[in-house]
């Protein structure tokens, strides 16, 4: 019979202190959706759970100037009740959309879909083309990473022992920006991506050019991917069919998947051209 | 290790004794014999353990009864009275959308918690709102028109 420790610590310095002090032997507790599973399918390798939802320093949605600040603890619903989130993010609440379930989104958190560090999560992808930074408090101090430099791996982040996401702040994209998510998979709902996309495209004004382009897939790597060398194609470029389809050919040409349950490696490289396109198709909206 | 925790479900109090992996849905189906809870894939895919946490539908087999102290706690138990159905209930009765009625009350619990946010909601709304509910034996239709019969009212 399993038996587990349990902590509740009332502030952040203290949940810092427990987690650096019990090491592997404890994980922390957010929303649970994923870690509840984990413990209940076994065999787990540590013994204690570090609950870390009465911490009111991971808490809310707050804008200052022109950034936005989302507690870690903060569940994926709370995004999309917000409605400015909606009005300046609106890529990060179709992704919200798009993940899981009602009841799954009311409890799990935006720090969790970014901790677990699943290349399928829908809510992280969205992050590297909003350019998030990630606050983490740890027993060192507090640092700031950038959200691509994040992941080290499939369920694996550059977090060390003791430290802990506390928020996510990113800033409005320029007001003329328009961002896309496609979440591809077999079922409309409560579905994990065989491929997701997120385009976030910055139109020169008065011209028919980009300025800025960002892409990002995931569920076709061993993490997360920013596809540096297709936004680069599309900056200060005419926007043509040709263009874009160039663009899909790079992403194509970045990502390297794996055949599993879901689907084959194949099948998603390929999505990822079809997805990439018609995602910046979709984005840029005007006539090709 | 045990500990002793209070819980607050239907407005009741009720003093536990509970294993820190021991989640809300034992708790209420074991402890507390609150069985109209189902236990269908324990792992957050069917829906059929919803309950109402502070209002909002959640899967009371991904939450640890240690978790829930302090909450509102919402179970089957909980809605319409000993002797009458509530509007949800009886709309789901009158449509034929129930067979097996393993998924009923999480169906039930959901479909409460939409309509308490969006009384009048789009059939799509519905539709996106029971997403986390499968039913395997009568499908969804006659399920989204009880629920969209009891929004008319």
């Amino acid at each position: 019979m399993l038996d587990l420790n349990y902590w509740e610590p009332g502030n952040l310095l203290e949940a810092v202190s427990l987690l650096s002090n019990l090491g592997e032997k404890a994980r922390p507790l957010a929303g649970g959706t994923d870690l509840l599973v984990k413990m209940k399918k076994g065999p787990i390798n540590w013994s204690g759970i570090v609950n870390l939802k009465g911490l009111p320093e991971l808490k809310g949605i707050n804008f200052e100037g022109q950034t936005m600040t989302i507690g870690a603890l903060t569940p994926i619903s709370a995004l999309m009740a917000n409605p400015w989130v909606g009005v300046h993010f609106p890529v990060l609440v179709e992704a919200a959309r798009s993940l899981g379930t009602p009841q799954i989104r009311n409890l799990a958190t935006v720090g969790g879909n970014l901790c677990n560090a699943s290349p399928a999560a829908d809510v992280a992808l969205v992050l590297l083309i909003y350019e998030a930074r990630l606050l983490i408090m740890g027993p060192k101090g507090p640092r700031k990473v950038p959200v691509q430099e994040f992941y080290a791996g499939p369920g694996q982040t550059v977090l060390e022992p003791g430290e802990i996401l506390t928020a996510v702040e990113m800033d409005v994209p320029p007001l003329n920006s328009k961002g896309v998510f496609v979440k591809h998979g077999k079922r409309k709902s409560h579905e994990i991506a065989l491929v997701n996309v997120a385009v976030l495209i910055t139109p020169q004004p008065g011209t028919k050019q980009i300025a800025r382009a960002r892409i990002a897939v995931g569920a076709v790597a061993s993490t997360q991917l920013r596809l540096q060398e297709a936004e680069e194609s599309l900056s200060d470029t005419v926007v043509t069919v040709d263009a874009l389809e160039r663009a899909a050919e790079l992403a194509e040409a970045a990502v390297n998947p794996i055949d599993d349950v879901r689907s084959t490696a194949g099948y998603r490289k390929q999505m990822v051209k079809v997805l990439t396109k018609r995602a910046l198709q979709e984005a840029w909206g005007g006539e090709l | 290790m045990k500990i002793p925790i209070s819980l607050q479900i239907n407005g009741e109090m009720y003093q536990v004794q509970v294993p820190v992996q021991k989640t809300l849905l034992s708790v209420l189906r074991e402890d507390l014999a609150l069985t109209g809870t189902k236990n269908g894939c324990d792992s957050g895919e069917c829906g059929a353990c919803t309950v109402l946490m502070d209002g909002k539908p959640v899967n009371s087999c991904l939450i640890l009864a240690l978790d829930a102290v302090g909450k509102q706690i919402t179970t089957i138990e909980g809605i319409g009275g000993i002797t009458e159905l509530d509007p949800i209930q009886e709309a789901l009765v009158a449509h034929g959308a129930i067979q097996c009625g393993y998924c009923t009350p999480g169906l039930v619990m959901t479909a409460k918690a939409l309509l308490a946010s969006n009384p009048h909601p789009t059939e799509t709304e519905v539709r996106e709102g029971i997403a986390g509910n499968l039913c395997r034996c009568t499908g969804y239709v006659k399920v989204v028109e009880a629920i969209m019969d009891v929004s008319r009212d």
